[in-house]
């Protein structure tokens, strides 16, 4: 536990010296800001499901750049072979890195705040329906930063990693939309896939087992991926 | 050498593949077992999200049955006003009942874009909703979806689809159509009037369950040679006659019942009191219904307890209070008559008490032993009528007697939370409909914002403009420090 805290200090202490960090943060925040204006003025709604929707695309193209030089970078630098030497086990790196990621996002999402207070300020919004909206995007985080940490141990070059990661991701995207693109019947099978049919529920208030089971899954596995990529670098 | 390290390399490779394969299919896997035990939690305002629960019997009744049922709802006109809540409004109501039931199958349609599905199923409107069973089909039209209410600024858009899904679900599935009639003539409450000592709200609710209120009058019946109680009748209503009822005219009514009839009384503290309720073993003594436990800030509306009894079942597990006002007390005959079963629907807490006047203290009564009754209270008793009490020949008849009219009237139905459903529920269970008894619920208000042009700049420069300025200063100050260093 105290190598987990020891790399999640250290990579939040990097994002906080890192410029590059502070780019990703406003681009994202103008995008909320965007969003969620676009949401209002348009719909008239006193709700986040417009924005909870789009920033979720938004995370899609985002959260694997951000995560995109975790392992690449270390790779390039040569310090990943000390870190996987050092007592520490992948598991926690692996952990470690994840969790200054999310919790990159949940300063993200803190600084989209000021949304909701707007939406009180000019109407009456369901304070519950906002909590699990937030709860629903931080989901989709969590789980689109593990796919980034994965993508991010397959390549040396960190844009590599990063278009990866958005390659890997888009599927999950584009299934969501699956019936535009094949047939009724095949759309509803694929639906389960579809990470925005699983963030819908939260846009309306509602916290569904699967839901919260698919984003967990998601998480899970590529974090799992990402362990089993790392230690591969031993017999490889 | 190189072929070991190649082997080893295969065995690592293929051991990881397989291990990382398994892991996928078991995330697979484990989601097919959480999507067949769906737990879900609603977190907005009134849990306004998920189904109602008289939705979800309804559909229930639906699935039991087992003939599929298909509901198509047409999208509202683009570039309208609203159109975006009211499709929203309408695709989250269709997403739940897909979710809660596996014989109704939805489907939202581009009104514009796939003309032929309009056309086939011949709707010519917007916003509307073809439910179809079979060869039965019911069309909602946008009106009875939505509802402007309020004035001024408070005035506001609601949405009634799930109650007009639900009213559409009860008509394609009732056997046959059903009257509830109630007594007129005497003075009694009129389910025409629209005031709020009127019915006209207890009509609606009742048009829920396609029960329709019709009223009955014993001396204008000109369509029969004899007067009686029509065939066609599912319960008969006695509210509040505010003069005696004839005994011919309460012969009629006992005939009625003989046959396995439906009946509700309703009474008042000072009004008459039907002799057909001494035949069934119920006295209503003198006095009003008070207790320590009263609505704030009325002195004369007992907070009612509900007994164990299919009428109440659901609004007590959902806690939802019943609103009466002015009781009279109502007790039935102990031991009960022969034939005769008797079961308290409502009644007092143990602090409540049977007032017959005396003093008062900060204008409310005061319980004094020398001249009121003592409680608990009764304020509201069901029976069941067999064949031994000699009043039947066939069946079981069920009578419903209220100590309060007003618990029906448009003045409380809105009023009390637990109110519809006290009515819809005594009618469902005087009818023989106990798989329908749930809890209905209320319009769902759309949340929506009233921005003027100023209000759009204002959250466009707060919004787009403020948090990414702050975080790029922040981001520059720290370049510009570390590149000082």
């Amino acid at each position: 536990m105290n190598s987990v805290t020891t790399i999640w200090k250290k990579e939040l202490r990097i994002y906080a010296v890192n410029p590059t960090a502070y780019a990703f943060l406003a681009v994202f925040l103008f995008l909320a800001g965007l969003f969620f204006y676009l949401g209002v003025t348009l719909t008239g709604e006193a709700s986040l499901r417009v924005l909870s929707s789009n920033l979720a695309i938004a995370e899609l193209f985002i959260l694997p750049m951000l995560t995109m030089r975790h392992f690449a970078e270390e790779r390039r630098q040569g310090t990943l072979e000390m870190l996987l030497t050092a007592p520490i086990s992948p598991f926690s790196l692996v952990i470690g890195k994840w969790l200054a990621s999310v919790t990159l996002c949940g300063l993200m999402f803190v600084g989209t705040g000021v949304l909701p207070i707007i939406l009180a300020y000019y109407g009456d919004p369901d304070w519950g329906v906002v909590f699990s909206t937030y709860v629903g995007l931080l989901l989709v985080a969590g789980a689109f930063c593990a796919a980034g940490l994965f993508t991010s141990t397959l390549l040396d070059d960190q844009l590599a990693a990063g278009l990866l990661g958005i390659l890997v991701l888009l599927p999950f995207w584009l299934i969501s939309r699956a019936e535009a693109l094949v047939g009724d019947d095949l759309a509803l099978k694929l639906q389960p896939f579809g990470v925005l049919n699983h963030l819908e529920a939260f846009g309306r208030g509602i916290i569904d087992s699967a839901d919260v089971y698919y984003f967990t899954a998601m998480t899970f596995t590529f974090l799992f991926l990402t362990y089993r990529s790392l230690e591969s670098r031993r017999w490889r | 050498m190189a072929m070991n390290q190649a082997r080893r390399r295969f065995a690592a490779g293929s051991n990881s593949l397989f291990v990382s394969v398994i892991v996928v299919a078991v995330a697979c896997v484990g989601y097919l077992l959480v999507d067949l035990h769906r737990v879900r939690i609603d977190l907005s305002a009134d849990q306004g999200a998920a189904l109602l629960p008289d939705t979800l019997t309804k559909l229930a009744l639906l699935d039991r049955d087992a003939t599929p049922v298909t509901v198509t709802a047409f999208s509202g006109q683009r570039g309208k006003q609203e159109s975006y809540y009211k499709d929203r409004a309408l695709r989250d109501l269709l997403d739940e009942v897909d979710f809660a039931s596996q014989v109704v199958t939805v489907a939202f349609v581009d009104f514009d874009k796939e003309r032929l599905t309009a056309e086939k199923l011949g709707v010519t409107d917007y916003s509307t909703v073809v439910v179809q069973r079979g060869a039965a089909r019911v069309d909602i039209k946008d009106r009875e979806l939505f509802k402007r209410v309020g004035k001024g600024e408070e005035r506001h858009l609601e949405f009634l689809g799930e109650k007009a899904l639900d009213r559409a679900f009860a008509q394609l599935t009732a056997d046959n159509h059903r009257v509830v009639y109630t007594l007129v003539g005497h003075g009694e409450l009129d389910p025409e009037n629209h005031d709020l000592g009127g019915l006209s709200e207890a009509a609606a609710v009742l048009q829920q369950d396609d029960y329709k209120l019709e009223r009955l009058d014993f001396v204008r019946q000109r369509d029969m040679p004899v007067p009686r109680v029509p065939d066609d009748a599912a319960a008969l209503a006695i509210l509040r006659p505010k003069v005696p009822i004839p005994s011919l005219e309460e012969d009629l009514i006992l005939a009625y019942l003989s046959g396995g009839g439906a009946l509700v009384i309703a009474v008042d503290p000072e009004s008459p009191v039907p002799s057909i309720l001494g035949r069934l073993g119920v006295v209503i003594p003198s006095g009003r219904v008070l207790d320590k436990i009263l609505v704030f800030p009325y002195p004369d509306r007992p907070v009612p307890r509900y007994k164990s009894h299919p009428i109440t079942r659901d609004l007590s597990d959902d806690s939802l209070v019943t609103v009466v006002s002015g009781v009279a007390p109502v007790q039935a005959a102990v031991p009960p008559l022969e034939g005769i079963r008797s079961t308290i629907v409502l009644e007092t807490s143990r602090d409540g008490w049977i007032d017959r006047g005396g003093a008062l203290k900060n204008g409310q009564g005061l319980y004094e032993p020398e001249i009121d009754g003592q409680g608990p209270a009764t304020m509201a008793v069901a029976l069941e009528v067999s064949r031994d009490s000699g009043l039947v020949r066939k069946g079981i008849g069920r009578v419903l007697v209220v100590g309060d009219s007003d618990v029906f009237t448009n003045g409380l139905l809105s009023e009390g939370p637990g109110n519809a459903s006290f009515v819809l529920n005594s009618f469902r269970w005087l009818i023989g409909d106990e798989a329908r008894i749930s809890v209905i619920g209320g319009a769902k208000k759309a949340r929506r914002l009233a921005l003027t042009a100023e209000d759009g700049d204002q959250i466009r420069w707060l919004a787009i403009g403020l948090g990414p300025l702050l975080v790029l200063l922040l981001g520059v100050s720290v370049w510009a420090s570390r590149r000082g260093r």
